[in-house]
């Protein structure tokens, strides 16, 4: 649906892109040997059958020479053939799908297998829809052309090679000459190819533009209704679909100047010149009628190849665009960062310490500046302070989201870059502040991907954050479905979701990012004390929105503009009577007031 | 067949476009019996050794004429006839965009996008399709078929001709039956690869979790295996879509045994000559067409019909909410008597509200406090009078709302909802939505007073920022705010929020409310909130619980009432308010 602009593409670039993708059939090279030699088995044959016909006029219909046996033959081996050809030329179909299937699935697991190894500056930048584009609709576009074009292109290739040489072995002086056919076949391919790119693409473009304005005014239905602008929406819209009417019309106009009547038209050109060569040669010497029956038979048979290459075409443009960003992606550099793999590093009591950390995001302005503190084991450290002001930034640093240059972070004293992935990953939970539920049920949503997680230590890790008591209550309780990222499950019910899911782990390191919004007060008892329990034995890094939740934290940071402006405890923040405190009577404004 | 019927308005319409569309194809059907006649004749001749230059010049001319008449012809059917079915499209997709434009909004609860959508285009797909190729298959089957099939009976052998069409009929009705396949399949194939493209999705949305977790080769394990029923549901595709190719030459093939078989013996017995024979296979040839065309019809107008009864069926359904005969064309202003015995949303058992009743004065700004479900929303949506079927009165000024022109009422309305929609287009456009032709005076004023001029400043393209997939992502505070400014900028006698400052910070919404009660001096706000801090300047503050109101009164009569609003508050509050103690 998102109307991307498309990267014109050189003929250069688009050799590049070609040759690259070709490099997936490497892997297929026997399957694709036997669908050629099927090809060229069914190309042979709608040639071959012709042959037969002409010979049986020639030798036998012009002669009207009918020996049973010779006959017999003819028709054994004609029958033969087209039984034969009916079988081949549906595996060889078959197989080329079967082909191409499989490459684009590897190209597709390898796309996505990119991404899931991208840093998450990637996911920062591109839109989550244009990343999906990328893994499904370009790979189908590129499918299309391995499916259709390159048969396509491979079967009229045969094609023609074969009818030229049935026609060399007919009569060489007219086959020599219809030879001529050739250029013609490539200048209108040519000219229709220079015109055609530029109306498909706009087709396509004009096409996307209506596609998003009927998606987005549904969608925001509501809005124009409510701000009455019903009236200058159908104007847009009205405008917008003219322009597409406009191209379509002018894309019929354009083919059917240059596409199947242009091709008939040569087909006709073609058939008097063959006629009249015959024609004239007849007058002064004898000529086999059988053979001027092929010429045109076969002559005819390259013409339908011809419009299907035409055809083809902007498929072929489309792919190559397609693959061009598929490519692009997986070529991207920003990985996610990488672990030194120098050493089997355990992460045995957790002790966290930041020490002079500086950060940016997009090496200009640093959002972390000389950021150092120390969570002793066990210790909760809040992070407070106002959006934008750092305490994300310091957990994706934390987490390995991004890479950092600047200062270092060590657990247990050694380098977090020194740990192997998974250690980090093992130890070390994340709940985030809008928890992500996946598509299929309670139970799997809190296992994810574990296997080996029995459903008793699910249920007890549900029961430990107390997210049983509302799963419970659900119709199917822990195999309830969960749909479309969890809508239908408030945040707070996610949230103690989440918690479960971190907790079934149990890891020695807890990152939280506390939930803000529309969390009803009844699940926001259960979280908060979920968020007690999980916190005792294990260190705790906190962004707390509400101060109340974190007054118990051996340590809070207050950040101002990616420094830490104040640390201390809650007591002694608040008779510092800084940030903190000014923080503290906002939130406590409407109190004033009352008492 | 029905759908053509019901095209008729549209073919009446377009009468010259198709009639003069039709009179070309069946041209086109008579000219293409001409070379294989005329190459038969020339066989003949030279066989007969009885062809002379003039008679071949004659014949070649005739040849030549033929075929660029038939560019000719080739071209403007299917300019008229196509083209018509792109215009056919293109005034569905209007009728079907201006219809879903004057729709309700219980329309849009009960559907959802992603189907209305397909009706858009899917649907109108396969209307266009039954005005362009199925007029196509439908006259081009009966013409050049019929056509060909006279001229082999008449002109050659009628009994050869019979024989030869033996095993046509097979090859319609095979075709015909793989399309059907094929559509079936097809569609298993699209759901699998719609299943990919959510797994995608969601794998993207949720990359920190699988980070977090690990699980990044559990996840493309999970995606290999769902990729894997892609393949297998495209091969069940390609295995119908492969059987076309083989069945129709296998068919013709055996209609061409049958015909020289029994030619031959016409040829011995001297009842046909061998140019006949060679007109006669070319003639066969040109059947292929017609009979996979005669075939595709069925298929075409199967669906075609599907599709047209479910738009017409869409465009059926009537706005819920009309303007009664005679409508006030004022807009309404003055003080607000909502007055709402009963309401319940349409499909809903429970009642969303009853026994509300309040009073609003002119300038005066109320808020509106409960958990969700209580109703907070409900009392908007009556207000902006996206629902109506409720017992009681809404009294606007000195009428009752449904009395106004619906348009009228809502350019009183300044409405910014809890789920913040914004349109992909540039920030300076989103906020003069209700006025595309504002200055920018105007845009920045409102801006400022919803306090997101600065971060717009901030962003590189300034207000010409475009929002959305294609441009910067916003923060939903920032969303918020920006809708705020939205409202603001038509400077509505009645503002509603509703919970639109949910992801704004304390500071902020402070500012921002603030700033509402200085400008929005002589007129109406009501805002809905979960936060109470938002609401204690409000006039006036209602509880609603379960759809009723519970208590009323302002912030500080309400804490004295020591009910639920205090409980409430007490809540949010109650880790401070011991906090609080200690200190003093």
């Amino acid at each position: 649906m998102s109307a991307e602009k498309h990267p014109k593409l050189t003929a250069k670039d688009q050799w590049v892109v070609l040759k690259r993708l070709l490099q997936y059939i490497i892997p297929h090279k026997k399957s694709v040997i036997i669908a050629l030699v099927l090809l060229v088995l069914t190309v042979a044959g709608s040639i071959v059958g012709p042959l037969i016909i002409q010979r049986f006029i020639d030798n036998h219909l012009s002669t009207m020479s009918f020996q049973k046996s010779a006959i017999t033959n003819i028709a054994i081996v004609y029958i033969g053939i087209q039984v034969f050809m009916v079988f081949v030329s549906y595996f060889q179909l078959i197989r080329f799908q079967d082909i191409a299937l499989k490459i684009i699935q590897q190209m597709r697991i390898d796309v996505f297998s990119k991404v899931q190894g991208l840093g998450m500056r990637y996911f920062d930048k591109t839109p989550a829809g244009s990343i999906v584009s990328r893994v499904t609709n370009d790979t189908e576009a590129i499918k299309e052309m391995f499916v259709s074009v390159i048969v396509t292109f491979l079967q009229a290739i045969f094609v023609i090679i074969g009818v030229y040489i049935a026609l060399f072995s007919l009569d060489a002086k007219l086959a020599f000459i219809s030879l001529l056919l050739l250029p013609l076949f490539l200048a209108v391919i040519v000219v229709y190819r220079r015109y055609s790119a530029d109306f498909y693409q706009d087709i396509r473009e004009r096409l996307s533009q209506l596609n998003a304005k009927i998606a987005e005014s549904l969608s925001g239905m509501g809005m124009i209704q409510a701000f009455r602008q019903e009236d200058r929406l159908e104007a847009e819209f009205d405008d917008i679909n003219e322009k597409h009417f406009r191209a379509g019309m002018r894309n019929i106009k354009f083919d059917s100047i240059l596409l199947g009547p242009a091709i008939d038209l040569l087909y006709a050109g073609a058939i008097v010149f063959i006629l009249g060569y015959f024609g004239f040669l007849s007058l002064a010497s004898p000529v086999e009628v059988g053979i001027l029956y092929v010429f045109t038979t076969l002559i005819g048979r390259l013409f339908q190849p011809v419009q299907q290459v035409m055809q083809r075409l902007s498929i072929f443009q489309q792919a190559m665009v397609a693959a061009s960003r598929v490519f692009k992606l997986m070529d991207d550099p920003d990985m996610e960062p990488e672990q030194l793999d120098s050493n089997q590093s355990e992460i045995l009591s957790g002790k966290i310490e930041f020490r002079d950390v500086s950060f940016s995001y997009d090496g200009q302005a640093d959002v972390l500046k000389n950021i150092s503190f120390t969570a002793n084991a066990g210790e909760t450290v809040a992070l407070v302070g106002h959006t934008g002001s750092g305490k994300s930034s310091i957990i994706n640093l934390l987490m390995r989201f991004y890479e950092y240059e600047r200062g270092g972070i060590y657990i247990d004293d050694v380098s977090l870059k020194e740990y192997p992935k998974e250690e980090l990953r093992k130890k070390t939970g994340l709940v985030l502040q809008d928890p992500f539920l996946f598509y299929g049920d309670i139970e799997s949503n809190i296992r994810l991907h574990d296997k080996k997680m029995t459903s008793e230590e699910v249920r007890t890790a549900a029961e430990f954050v107390r997210a049983n008591e509302f799963i419970e209550k659900l119709p199917d309780k822990y195999a309830q479905k969960v749909t479309e990222r969890g809508s239908t499950f408030s945040s707070g019910q996610r949230q103690l979701v989440a918690f479960a899911r971190t907790i079934a782990t149990n890891p020695k390191i807890l990152v939280l990012d506390e939930a803000t919004a529309n969390i009803d007060t009844e699940t926001e008892v259960a979280i908060q004390s979920s968020l007690e329990k999980m916190r005792k034995g294990r260190t705790t890094i906190a962004i707390a929105h509400r101060l109340s939740t974190i007054q118990d934290a051996e340590l809070i940071l207050v950040l101002h503009k990616g420094e830490i402006v104040e640390r201390g405890t809650h007591q002694e923040l608040l008779m510092q009577k800084g940030l903190y405190h000014k923080m503290y009577l906002l939130q406590n404004n409407i109190l004033e007031d009352v008492i | 067949m029905k759908v053509l019927v019901q095209l008729s308005w549209f073919f009446k319409q377009q009468k010259k476009q198709y009639l003069f569309g039709i009179a070309m194809l069946v041209f086109v059907s008579l000219l293409q019996l001409l070379p294989p006649k005329i190459i038969g004749i020339i066989v003949d001749d030279i066989a007969a050794g009885s062809l002379t230059a003039e008679g071949l010049t004659k014949w070649l001319v005739i040849l030549a004429v033929a075929g660029i008449l038939m560019y000719i012809a080739r071209y403007y059917w299917r300019v008229m006839i196509f083209g018509s079915a792109v215009l056919l499209s293109k005034i569905m997709r209007e009728k079907l965009f201006n219809h879903f434009t004057r729709m309700s909004p219980s329309f849009y609860q009960k559907r959802r996008v992603g189907d209305l959508m397909a009706h858009a285009t899917n649907d109108i797909g396969a209307v266009q399709q039954t005005a362009g190729m199925g007029i196509l298959t439908l006259v081009d089957s009966i013409s050049t078929g019929g056509f060909v099939i006279l001229t082999m009976a008449i002109t050659i052998n009628w009994k050869l001709t019979l024989i030869a069409l033996i095993p046509l009929p097979f090859m319609i009705f095979l075709t015909s039956y793989y399309g059907k396949l094929l559509r079936k399949r097809f569609r298993f194939a699209q759901e699998a690869f719609s299943n990919l493209n959510d797994k995608t999705q969601e794998s993207i949305s949720g990359i920190k979790v699988i980070k977090t977790f690990g699980q990044k080769n559990e996840d493309i394990e999970d995606f290999t295996s769902l990729s894997t029923d892609v393949v297998s549901k495209n091969m069940r595709v390609a295995k119908v879509d492969a059987l076309f190719d083989p069945t129709i030459t296998g068919i013709f093939a055996i209609s061409y045994i049958l015909s020289f078989y029994f030619g031959t013996k016409l040829i011995i017995a001297g009842d046909m000559s061998i140019g006949d024979m060679v007109a006669f296979s070319t003639y066969l040839g040109l059947l292929v067409w017609p009979m996979l065309a005669f075939g595709f019809l069925f298929n075409i107008v199967e669906r075609g019909n599907a599709s047209y009864s479910r738009i017409t069926e869409l465009l059926s359904v009537a706005p819920e909410i009309k303007d009664v005969a005679g409508a006030i064309d004022r807009r309404p202003e003055g003080d607000l008597h909502f007055n709402i015995d009963e309401f319940k949303f349409p499909g809903d058992e429970r009642a969303a509200l009853h026994n509300v009743y309040f009073t609003l004065k002119r300038g005066e700004t109320m808020g509106v406090v409960g958990k969700t479900g209580s109703g907070k929303t409900a009392i908007l949506k009556l207000l902006l009078r996206e629902f109506e079927g409720y017992k009681g009165s809404i009294v606007y000024g000195d009428k009752p709302i449904n009395q106004y022109k619906q348009q009228r009422l809502r350019e009183s309305i300044g409405y910014v909802p809890q789920d913040h929609f914004l349109f992909s287009t540039t920030l300076a456009e989103n906020i003069a939505f209700t006025n595309p032709r504002i200055g920018t005076e105007k845009i920045h004023e409102a801006a400022r007073l919803a306090h997101i001029h600065d971060d717009i400043l901030g962003f590189t393209e300034g207000y010409g920022t475009i929002v959305g997939e294609r441009g910067v992502s916003l923060s939903g505070g920032q969303k918020q705010r920006i809708s705020i400014a939205r409202a603001l900028i038509m400077e509505p006698e009645l503002l509603l929020l509703d919970d639109s400052l949910s992801a704004v910070d304390a500071k902020t919404e402070e500012a921002i409310l603030q700033s509402l009660k200085q400008t929005r001096t002589g007129e109406t706000t009501i805002i809905t909130s979960h936060r109470l801090s938002a609401l204690q300047h409000a006039h006036k503050i209602i509880v609603l619980h379960e759809g009723t109101i519970v208590e009323a009164g302002t912030h500080e009569e309400l804490l004295e009432k020591n009910g639920r609003y205090k409980e409430m508050y007490d809540l949010q509050q109650l880790e401070v308010l011991v906090e609080q103690g200690g200190e003093e």
